[in-house]
């Protein structure tokens, strides 16, 4: 028994080997821009295990008010180990009488000080650092850990059963591609071994960063992923190509997609296209209800509510800011963290069977396409990647119908920036359009939440 | 903090008496202590002699043994006469230990005020007082700043007197606790270590941050 356990694990590790060479040495595989690596450990395995099951086990629905008792218990602690916390919130303060005594969080704060974020005891060997998409704000730096970013695994996993689809994960087979069509992006190929070593991959379906013109469509079908997440704006990429590939699911994220896309998405991949609400700095937070447009609350382990601009709690059905406390990164411990999404909460059962509550009428992410001077489309994610290369705060960058762009910036408070760099460096990616910029230290500042509509366009967008 | 815990109820002598007899401390009380052949004052005596004048009984050997200096450096394995050279150095050339003897020293000077000798109550907390009262204020004060620093001084008489629960003439229990929490050294130290440590980790977050933002390519599933 015991050798062929042995035996069994050999085959496995052989085969992941394989599926690695497979993905990255195909014919037709794209520029791998980095090695790429499944960072879960050993001791990994049983937690994200244990996380999945709690995910099943601990769902149930809750009324408006205070978070539930394990979530304030995970407050008690990030509020003596995080320097932030500690700092802000006082020590008369008691939970969960005080709830709606505490401070609340913005990405501000995680911009100007993140190493204040990190807890004494966060281990920093397996802390990772995401910079933010900038979708709806300047991009920022958030630290991260390896486990958490492993728990989206169980997360999607639980997802795709939602909509009834149970995917077998082998050292054989490639679990899902992460689709980009980006002008710049990090690319790369991997097992997972909590996916039993099936193989990932993300993609930018970018022509320069491919061998021929076919080989998206030759690499992605015969590589067969067996779902996708990517943006709206890759999919539409994906449509255009004509990618001949069958995935039983394909997760949009970062911005809302529209019906319109969707529905050509449905038409092409004959899948259901769910709907993803994460942020890099929570972590996933909803998934469009199989059975509707409202997005159910995701993990186990968050609170999430809806506050107004003075940080009160709104009604149930009353539109506020999505607020987040909790999760499961040990390296940022939100309490009260505003999202800059907004939208409004419904408790009532749903006919699903989900009994978490529903986020409706989310909004906040609306996908921006931009035009370069000969008409080719730009990703708003590309203009944020350059941004990020500089010290602000937050922008406001505006294409008009005639193409002339207009970018306010706010500076990172005495910190001077070179307006001429900041303009030749967007230029080179809208070719060459006249760029207005202007300087506001205030930005923001007039508005009670300080958001900003980062991106704005006046072109007509085809779905 | 050094202090935590006494109830200063009764009233002592003034502040400025103690002080100015601190300030007038004989250099005799700041020679070597007698230790392993070595040293010129015999600390043992003098507590033992200070103890019988505040109206104590004759102190016992086993007693008397809390008051030596501590073994020689030269006993001590290189790595830890390093350590100790270091602490040294900090404690203006004294060892912890070293100086804890002379902090006693100074101490035994200032309690042997006339006011104390003269209420002739104060042998029992005198004797607490000496033997481990003094003991954390020597790990971050040399015992030289209690007589030539104001401050210091003002902070050894006030520690003495609420060992002693006391307070300074003149002064309510929560002015004199209140006094004393600013001057604690003691508690000073542990604020300072700890913003030390607090800028430290930060420092170390700051640059893993930077290395790891520029790895990028951790595994990560979708965009957000």
């Amino acid at each position: 028994m015991k050798k062929s356990f042995q035996a069994s694990a050999i085959s496995d590790q052989r085969a992941r080997k394989l599926t690695l060479d497979r993905l990255r040495q195909h014919p037709h595989a794209p520029k791998w821009r980095a090695q790429g690596e499944d960072r879960v450990q050993a001791d990994d395995l049983a937690w994200l295990d244990s996380f999945s099951r709690q995910l099943t086990r601990s769902r149930k629905g809750w009324g408006p008010g205070k978070p539930s008792e394990s979530v304030l218990e995970w407050i008690e602690k990030a509020r003596v180990t995080t320097p932030y916390h500690r700092a802000r919130i006082p020590s008369h303060v008691r939970l969960p009488e005080d709830w709606h005594d505490l401070p609340t969080m913005t990405r501000e704060d995680v911009a100007l000080h993140p190493e204040h974020m990190v807890p004494d005891d966060a281990d920093l060997k397996r802390m990772l650092v995401y910079r933010t998409a900038g979708t709806t704000g300047h991009a920022i730096l958030v630290p991260h850990h390896a486990r958490a970013v492993a728990s989206y695994q169980p997360m999607m996993e639980h997802v795709l059963r939602r909509y009834g689809i149970r995917p077998r994960f082998t050292a054989q087979s490639v679990a899902c591609f992460l689709i980009c069509s980006q002008r710049q992006t990090v690319t790369w190929a991997a097992t997972l071994s909590y996916w039993k070593g099936a193989g990932f991959a993300k993609v930018n379906l970018n022509p320069s960063e491919w061998p021929t013109k076919e080989s998206p469509q030759k690499y992605i079908s015969e590589l067969a992923p067996q779902f996708l997440t990517g943006d709206p704006f890759s999919y539409s990429d994906l449509l255009r190509l004509e990618v001949p590939v069958r995935p039983s699911a394909m997760f949009t994220t970062a911005v809302a997609m529209r019906p319109g896309l969707k529905r050509r998405l449905v038409e092409q991949f004959a899948c259901p296209i769910i709907d993803w609400f994460s942020l890099i700095e929570t972590g996933p937070i909803g998934y469009a209800c199989p059975q509707g447009d409202a997005y159910h609350i995701m993990p186990h382990d968050i609170h999430v509510e809806v506050l107004d601009e003075n940080e009160h709690p709104v009604p149930p059905g009353v539109r506020g800011e999505i607020t987040v406390t909790g999760g499961r990164n040990p390296c940022l411990p939100l309490i009260r963290y505003r999202t800059r999404d907004w939208g409004t909460l419904d408790f009532t059962p749903c006919s699903c069977g989900d009994p978490m509550p529903r986020i409706i009428g989310l909004e906040g992410r609306t996908p921006m396409n931009f035009r370069t001077a000969d008409g080719s489309l730009v990703n708003s994610a590309d203009l944020s990647r350059i941004l990020r290369e500089f010290p602000l705060v937050q922008h406001e960058f505006r294409q008009k119908a005639d193409l002339t762009c207009e970018i306010t910036i706010r500076p990172i408070t005495s910190v001077a920036v070179d307006e001429e760099q900041i303009r030749t460096a967007l230029q080179k990616a809208l070719g060459n359009l006249p760029i207005e910029l202007r300087q506001d230290p205030e930005l923001g500042n007039e508005l009670h939440t300080g958001k900003v509509i980062s991106y704005q366009s006046e072109l007509m967008v085809n779905d | 903090m050094a202090t935590l815990g006494c109830v200063m109820h009764s009233e002592g002598p003034l502040l400025e008496t103690l002080t100015r007899r601190l300030s007038e401390c004989p250099p005799d009380f700041l020679l070597e202590p007698f230790a392993m052949e070595k040293g010129e004052i015999h600390v043992d005596a003098v507590v033992s002699d200070l103890i019988r004048d505040l109206g104590g009984k004759r102190l016992m050997v086993h007693e008397l043994e809390i008051f030596g200096a501590g073994p020689s450096q030269k006993k001590q394995p290189a790595a830890v006469q390093v350590v100790k050279r270091l602490q040294d150095l900090k404690m203006g050339g004294a060892s912890p230990q070293n100086n804890r003897i002379r902090l006693i020293l100074v101490a035994s000077w200032l309690l042997h005020d006339s006011w104390f000798v003269t209420e002739g109550t104060f042998a029992r907390e005198a004797f607490v007082l000496l033997s481990k009262g003094l003991d954390l204020m020597a790990t971050v004060v040399p015992a030289e700043k209690c007589v030539s620093d104001p401050e210091r001084r003002e902070e050894l008489v006030r520690l003495c007197l609420a060992k002693l629960g006391l307070r300074p003439a003149g002064e309510t229990g929560l002015q004199a606790q209140d006094r004393l929490t600013t001057l604690d050294s003691v508690e000073r130290d542990r604020v300072m270590r700890k913003a030390r440590a607090a800028e430290q980790r930060a420092h170390d977050i700051r640059e893993a941050m930077k290395k790891k933002a520029a790895e990028e390519a951790a595994a990560k599933y979708n965009r957000e």
